[in-house]
Order: C-alpha cells, then sequence, then structure tokens
C-alpha cells in the first residue's frame, strides 16, 4: 500500500444529462400547471408566477410593495393569523419581485398540502393591503435601503443597472428616499388587480408528486373566473445612458467596489449558450481568467465575478467586484487586458478542457433533485423555451471551439461599449 | 431516517458512508477537528488562513481546482470556531478523483511562499470586505472580548488584529499543519451516488498509506462564570442604532441546547416569532429583529440582535426585549406555540437532509460530538422539550449578571 503512485485517476467524460420532462396540464380554467417529480423525501415546492415584475410598475416600488404586502392581510386572515398558520404548519413561504416576474414559492411536507393551498389562494387573491401595515413596512423597508445604501456593493449595483439600462426604464432607475412615501392601498389594490390575475399566472409544482395533486389544484385554483380584460402595461425599451463611466464617492471606505458590462442578449439568441461559455472562462467559476488573475495571483480581492443574466426586454453581462483602494485601477486594468486576450489569442485546449467539463458538471447539479429542477424549469420556460434549450447548451459546451470564443468576445465585449461603475473613496 | 455505514481506518481516520441513489452525484467531505481555538492568542487567524492556503498546491498537485473542474466537480471549505470543513460534490463516475486530491493535501502540502503570500492579501481583503467596508460589520468584533475574557472564543475566526495574518511565517505554517492535519484528527463523510464497497476501497488506497502524526494536546481555559453585567456604547457613522445582546450558555452537548434553540425559535423563528411580532410589527421599535444560538462545541452564546428605528432610545428597546424574553413564563397560549416551532423544526430538518452536501456535513460534525446517529435524533430531541423545561431555562440563562450588551449607537443627524 505504501508504494501508491500518487498520479491523476482516469478522466470520465460526463455522462450525458437527463432532464426529466415536466409533466404540462391545465387547470379547468386554463391556468397552465407544471408537474416534476424528483426525490425521495415527501416534500414539495409550489411557486406562483406571475407576469407583475417591476417592469410592469408605473412608480417605483410598486411591484415589490405590492408583492410583500400580500401576506399582511386578506379578507379571511389578518397578517398575523396567516404568518402563524404557516408557521404552525412548518411551511416556508419565500415572497419576490423581480425585473420581469414576481410571486410567491412555498416549500412544505406533503401532508400539509391542503392548508398551503388554501392559505395561497387567500394570500394572493383576497389581499386586503390594510393601510397601517403599508405604513410600517414602508418605514421598516426605509431603513433597510437606508442601510443597504452603505453599501459599496449595493451603490456600485443600483448605478450599474440605472447606466445600462436608463434612469427612466423600471430596469434601470434608482431608488430615492421619497420613492417610499408614494405607495398607497388603492395603488397597491389596481396593480394587484391588474397583473396577480388567473391568466398573468403559471404554477410549478415538484416534488413527490401524488395521483391526486393536480386534482388539487384544480379544485383550489381551477374555479378562479378569467378576467379578459387587456392587462398588458405598455412597455418602453431600456436604452442605456450615454456617460459610461462613474465613479461615486463614498468617503470612509476601504474597499471600492467595481462593476464593468454593458446590455447584452439574453437566452432566446442563438449565441447565447456560446456566450455563456465565454463568460465562464473570462469570471463565470474559480478557475476563471478573472479568478486566478486578480485573487490567485495579485490577492487585490476576496472574489471576482463574472455574469450573464437574461431579461424578458433584454439581458446584460457584469464583472463584479471589491477590491482594495490602492488596486482599484490596476484591476480595472486588469479586466479590460483579459477581455484583450480573449478578443485576440485561441484559448488552449487544456481551458478549454476544464471550462467544458466544470460546466458540464454544473449542469448535472442544475437538475439534482426537485428545487433545482423546478428553478432550471422555470428560468428556461420564462422565455418560451424547454429542455431543448438546456440540450443545445449541453451541445454547444462540448463543441464550441476556441474560434467561435475569439468571435463571441469580439461581438459581445467590445470595450468601448462597457460601462463602468466605481464606488468608493478615491 | 438516514442509513449509514462507518469504519474507521488503521491511521485513525473516521469514515461514514451514506448512500443515496437519487442523485448522479457524490458529496466528500472532510472535517479537520482543529478551529480558531485552538490558535495561539499572539498569531489568530491562522485556522482560517490555513483553509486558503488548502487550495494552493498539495506535494505532488501543483493545483487544487483544476483537476477537480476537469471532471466536473465543485469544492468549497468554511473555518470557524471548531472546526475546518472542506466539501465538494462530483459526478459519481469521477469520485477517484476527489479521493486523489483531498488524500494528496491531508498527506502535505507543498508550503508556497507564493502561496502564503497571496493569501494573506486574500484573507485582508476578506477582512475588509466583510468586518470594515459593511455598516455594523465591525459589531461582532467588539462583542466577542466582552463576553469572554479568557477563552479563545474571544477573537473572531478571521483574527482579532490582521498584523497577526500579516506575520505568519511558512514555519508557522509547517507546524501548524503537522499539529493539526492528520487522518488521526479528521472525519471523512461520503454521500449520494456511492456503494458502500467502493468507498471502503476507495478509502483504503488513498488514505489507507497516510500515516498518523502526534497531534498538538487541546488544552483550553475555561471561561469563568460571568458575575456581572456588561454594557459597552460605541457611536459610530451609520444609519440606524443597534443593539446587541448575549447570554452565555452551555456547551453543544449540554442536555439544554434543544431547549435553548426552541427558545431563539420561540422569539424569533419565522414571521410570528414573538420579538417580531411584538416589537417590530406592533410596538414599532425595531426595523429587524433577531436571535438564536451558536452551536459551538464549548460553552457557547444566545444572541438578540436588532436594529431600532428612527428616534427610538435605546434604553427603552432594550427595556422591550427583556419584557418579550420574560412573556416566556406566562403560561398562556404558548403551548400552540411551541407546537408550532415544532413543526417548523421538523419541516426544516427534513428540507435541510435532502441536500447530500448537508447529510456529509452533518454526519461529520456529529462524529466529531460522537454519534453520527444524531443526525437521526434530533426531531425527537426537539420535540422532547417542555414547558417546564422552557420557563427553567429562561430563568437560568437570561439574567443580567450573565449578559453583555452592546448599544451601536448612530452619530447621523436626519
Amino acid at each position: 500500500m505504501n508504494n501508491l503512485q500518487r498520479i491523476q485517476p482516469p478522466v470520465y467524460p460526463a455522462e450525458k444529462v437527463i432532464i426529466p420532462k415536466a409533466k404540462s396540464i391545465r387547470l379547468n380554467n386554463g391556468i397552465p400547471l407544471y408537474l416534476i417529480e424528483a426525490g425521495t423525501e415527501d416534500i414539495m415546492r409550489l411557486e406562483f408566477t406571475f407576469r407583475a415584475g417591476q417592469v410592469k410598475e408605473n412608480i417605483p416600488l410598486l411591484s415589490s410593495t405590492c408583492n410583500m404586502m400580500l401576506s399582511e392581510g386578506s379578507q379571511n386572515f389578518s397578517s398575523e393569523e396567516l404568518n402563524r398558520s404557516l408557521d404552525f404548519y412548518g411551511v416556508f413561504l419565500n415572497q419576490s419581485a423581480e425585473k420581469d416576474s414576481a410571486g410567491i414559492v412555498l416549500y412544505f411536507l406533503n401532508k400539509h398540502i391542503e392548508k398551503v393551498l388554501e392559505f395561497s389562494h387567500e394570500i394572493l387573491f383576497r389581499p386586503v393591503f390594510p393601510e397601517a401595515e403599508l405604513n410600517a413596512l414602508m418605514k421598516k423597508r426605509l431603513r433597510w435601503y437606508m442601510v443597504n445604501r452603505e453599501k459599496v456593493q449595493n451603490l456600485a449595483m443600483d448605478n450599474f443597472f440605472e447606466s445600462i439600462f436608463g434612469r427612466h426604464h423600471p430596469y434601470g432607475y434608482q431608488i430615492h428616499e421619497h420613492d417610499f412615501e408614494k405607495i398607497t392601498p388603492g395603488v397597491l389594490s389596481d396593480f394587484h388587480s391588474k397583473f396577480y390575475t388567473p391568466e398573468n399566472m403559471a404554477i410549478i409544482i415538484s416534488g413527490k408528486i401524488h395521483s391526486q395533486t393536480a386534482d388539487l389544484l384544480n379544485s383550489h385554483y381551477g374555479h378562479i373566473v378569467l378576467k379578459s380584460l387587456n392587462n398588458e402595461a405598455f412597455v418602453n425599451l431600456p436604452a442605456s445612458e450615454k456617460l459610461k463611466k462613474i465613479h461615486v464617492e463614498k468617503s470612509g471606505t476601504v474597499q471600492t467596489a467595481i462593476r464593468i458590462g454593458s446590455m447584452t442578449i439574453n437566452k432566446r439568441h442563438n449565441d447565447y449558450p456560446g456566450l455563456k461559455v465565454l463568460d465562464s472562462i473570462l469570471g463565470g467559476y474559480f478557475g476563471s481568467r478573472l479568478m486566478k488573475n486578480i485573487r490567485e495571483e495579485k490577492g487585490y480581492t476576496y472574489g471576482i465575478s463574472s455574469s450573464l443574466s437574461s431579461l424578458d426586454l433584454t439581458g446584460y453581462k457584469v464583472i463584479s467586484t471589491e477590491v482594495g483602494q490602492k488596486y482599484c485601477q490596476k484591476t480595472i486594468e486588469e479586466i479590460y487586458r483579459e477581455i484583450r486576450l480573449l478578443q485576440s489569442v485561441p484559448v488552449k485546449k487544456e481551458e478549454m478542457d476544464v471550462v467544458r467539463n466544470y460546466m458540464s458538471g454544473e449542469m448535472v447539479r442544475m437538475f439534482d433533485g426537485p428545487f433545482a429542477l423546478a428553478e432550471s424549469f422555470k428560468s428556461a420556460w420564462e422565455f418560451g423555451l424547454d429542455n431543448n434549450y438546456y440540450y443545445s447548451l449541453a451541445e454547444k459546451i462540448k463543441t464550441v471551439t476556441p474560434d467561435e470564443i475569439i468571435e463571441l468576445a469580439k461581438t459581445y465585449y467590445k470595450i468601448d461599449d462597457l460601462y463602468e461603475i466605481t464606488v468608493g473613496s478615491e | 431516517m438516514i442509513n449509514y455505514k462507518r469504519f474507521l481506518l488503521e491511521n485513525g481516520l473516521k469514515v461514514l458512508v451514506h448512500e443515496d441513489k437519487s442523485t448522479p452525484l457524490i458529496a466528500m467531505n472532510i472535517l479537520y477537528d482543529v478551529g480558531s481555538r485552538d490558535e495561539d492568542p499572539s498569531m489568530t487567524g491562522l485556522a482560517h488562513l490555513f483553509e486558503h492556503l488548502m487550495f494552493g498546491g498539495s506535494v505532488n498537485i501543483p493545483d487544487f481546482d483544476t483537476p477537480l473542474q476537469l471532471v466536473g466537480g465543485e469544492n468549497n471549505a468554511f473555518t470557524n470556531n471548531d472546526i475546518t470543513n472542506y466539501y465538494l460534490t462530483i459526478p459519481s463516475e469521477n469520485i477517484e478523483t476527489g479521493f486523489w486530491l483531498e488524500s494528496d493535501r491531508m498527506l502535505e502540502l507543498d508550503f508556497s511562499q507564493k502561496n502564503l503570500d497571496t493569501q494573506k492579501s486574500v484573507v485582508t481583503e476578506e477582512f475588509n470586505q466583510r468586518y470594515l467596508n459593511q455598516p455594523y460589520g465591525d459589531a461582532l468584533l467588539k462583542l466577542r472580548p466582552l463576553a469572554y475574557k479568557v477563552h479563545p472564543y474571544r477573537w473572531p475566526t478571521i483574527g482579532m488584529d490582521m498584523a497577526h495574518i500579516r506575520n505568519t511565517n511558512i514555519d508557522q505554517i509547517k507546524k501548524f499543519f503537522f499539529s493539526h492535519y492528520a487522518p488521526n484528527n479528521a472525519i471523512l463523510a461520503l454521500t449520494g451516488n456511492i456503494d458502500y464497497d467502493l468507498a471502503y476501497k476507495l478509502t483504503q488506497k488513498w488514505f489507507g498509506p497516510i500515516d498518523n502524526r502526534p497531534m498538538k494536546v487541546r488544552n483550553l481555559p475555561e471561561e469563568p462564570d460571568q458575575t456581572e453585567e456588561r454594557i459597552l456604547t460605541i457611536e459610530n457613522e451609520v444609519p440606524s442604532t443597534a443593539l446587541y445582546k448575549v447570554w452565555h450558555i452551555g456547551a453543544r452537548k449540554s442536555h439544554d441546547f434543544y431547549t435553548l434553540d426552541l427558545i431563539t425559535d420561540l422569539l424569533a423563528g419565522g414571521e410570528s416569532g414573538r420579538l417580531h411580532t411584538k416589537l417590530v410589527r406592533e410596538k414599532k421599535l425595531f426595523s429587524e429583529i433577531n436571535a438564536y444560538i451558536t452551536a459551538d462545541i464549548d460553552p457557547g452564546l444566545i444572541f438578540i440582535q436588532g436594529k431600532l428605528m428612527k428616534g427610538v432610545d435605546i434604553q427603552n428597546a432594550n427595556n422591550s426585549v427583556n419584557d418579550v424574553i420574560n412573556s416566556l413564563l406566562n403560561y398562556n397560549g404558548i403551548h400552540e406555540e411551541i407546537e408550532k416551532v415544532k413543526n417548523k423544526f421538523e419541516s426544516s430538518t427534513v428540507f435541510s437532509n435532502t441536500s447530500i452536501l448537508n447529510k456529509a456535513a452533518n454526519l461529520s460534525f456529529f462524529e466529531l460530538l460522537g454519534d453520527p446517529g444524531l443526525i437521526n435524533d434530533e426531531v425527537q430531541s426537539y420535540r422532547s422539550v417542555t414547558y417546564e423545561m422552557i420557563t427553567e431555562a429562561v430563568k437560568r440563562y437570561f439574567t443580567s449578571s450573565n449578559c453583555s450588551t452592546l448599544n451601536y449607537i448612530s452619530t447621523r443627524k436626519e
């Protein structure tokens, strides 16, 4: 045993990803329901998603406040009763409002499904937006906001979104203190009646699906009457600001937050899978070029990453880091140097192999278990895509060539198009 | 019920295996029985710095991450007061690469000066990012030495002074490795798509040849009982005043650990916890408030921390927190609340144990406590807490002489 040769074991190629298909049905009133069977425990994840994100709001904070107020009192229950009951049945309720969609996700043990359906129906379709709860919430949110705006990373991200999506677009505008005074029960119930509607929603349930699961959902949600109103808000396309470099001075800070990026294609575009690979090489995993250079080689930061995100109307890419103040300019120079390298020098086979295999492993993790499956399903479905999107991504990961990477870097990472935000003390 | 098998290698490595064929992945967790409590007071932060160094190459493998990424694996690690824990997930067909990597860095690191210099800088930036560049980021740095006067829990895992990190040299690093890293000071857990027989064979092959080593004997000073209330008031440029309160409790294995865990859930578990309901919703004194216990192996702390609403007097806020704690002694309505937090605990345990990584980390930690079977007993231990146990614990622990309070006062004019 002691003369074991400590050499690398053989590397086996990742097995082909097989993604369980979601079962798609419609409730009696037409609400789409997707069922994903997975996992060994008798648990469920139930998501109600609505096209009710920030993009639909006409005043700042409206979408997020409407979503947060859903559990603050309904026709039959006070906020306290709702919260106490959900806790009593061991239910975890997540409310969230994002740029495009908003909704709730509930995690629970199967034996409590009837209660969950009863309370979720109250929360989603019978909220009353009581004024006292609203005022208390807005005061709290103002305090959270003031703490968050002290953090350089939040200030940098807010300024980045404003720059790339424009100061008038809901994807981009920043929140100001006076915005917390403008939300009234009236505007909330108006927003709710327009966007939290059966025709604007979908249900995704995953976990240990039982034979009666679909029937139960139908009996609680299948009878809600469709309104067949035209509720589409008029939506402008985001338009970037002209100024590409912004520094926000924040005195007394020891690190500077950097955000570099711009609007880009989203996952409906054919180049997106290839761009995903490029993004990974640049800054999408621990072995990425930015991480190796800025953290592991130079020690300027605890972390640096790049990411690629899809929105309904567009997409964006962003490189994010917080670095020691004295390293800020050097870091920015290195970021541009890494981009130029990707535009001019082919990625070597060894590095391509690492990123291909790492990303193939990530794809296994994306479909492992009921929660990951539901999230991956939703993030394709929202764009009108299905599992074929993931199969073509998997294929691209295996086949994209170094020359294609150069072309993608030249097309989508033009340095003159990038926005550069820094927040810290100069 | 989580089924597992365990075995012990001749060199002292303890191994646990849990098969879960519903996933294509395997999680591999290695816990080293060393944390910041094992540091010399003049060289704090070493255990955590060491965690960073463990990724900088070992005796036969120049770079830990690349070969792992090459087989689709992903990894990370954390250090706390008590332990240093490394974990990875890997598609099952390539699990042997995990064994090769983890056994090599247990065998010996390559102790490169360049890696040490870089990671000192990375850790300094981590310290800046987490503690200096966040509002309230330094609160725990102030609170620990207020609560602990003697025990090493008085310093944070990242170190009490970045000069300690800066001054560390390669000889100290080597000494630390050979007195804390060894098969006889580690626990390996494998969960997911792996057979016990394969796990046994691969563990013998890769970890078996590593010799055991004499470890530094742990001999920590005991924290003396606190006899009077401690209050520290600091002022800072933050948006709101914040209140931090801690009380000493027993060790992780003491009989009332689950009682205290349940008490903090009554106080702050979910939206319907008492502190939130009374002080955020009803009285509107706080914008947020939380309570929890540390799961430290040596005697730990109960934490309550909250941020005040604008214009609220800190003394008023403090008194109100004490009132809510004392309200637990009132019989009215509490039985339903106790049932509620027990249900929630059961639910969250079931959810937590759907993850192979959580299962691997929990099995390792419970093995360290002496019994991996605790992973299946937790819900029952929590369920067996009674009203009488709760009132007794409230009276015993929530006394003012056992309490340290940090008043973090905002100097901002509004």
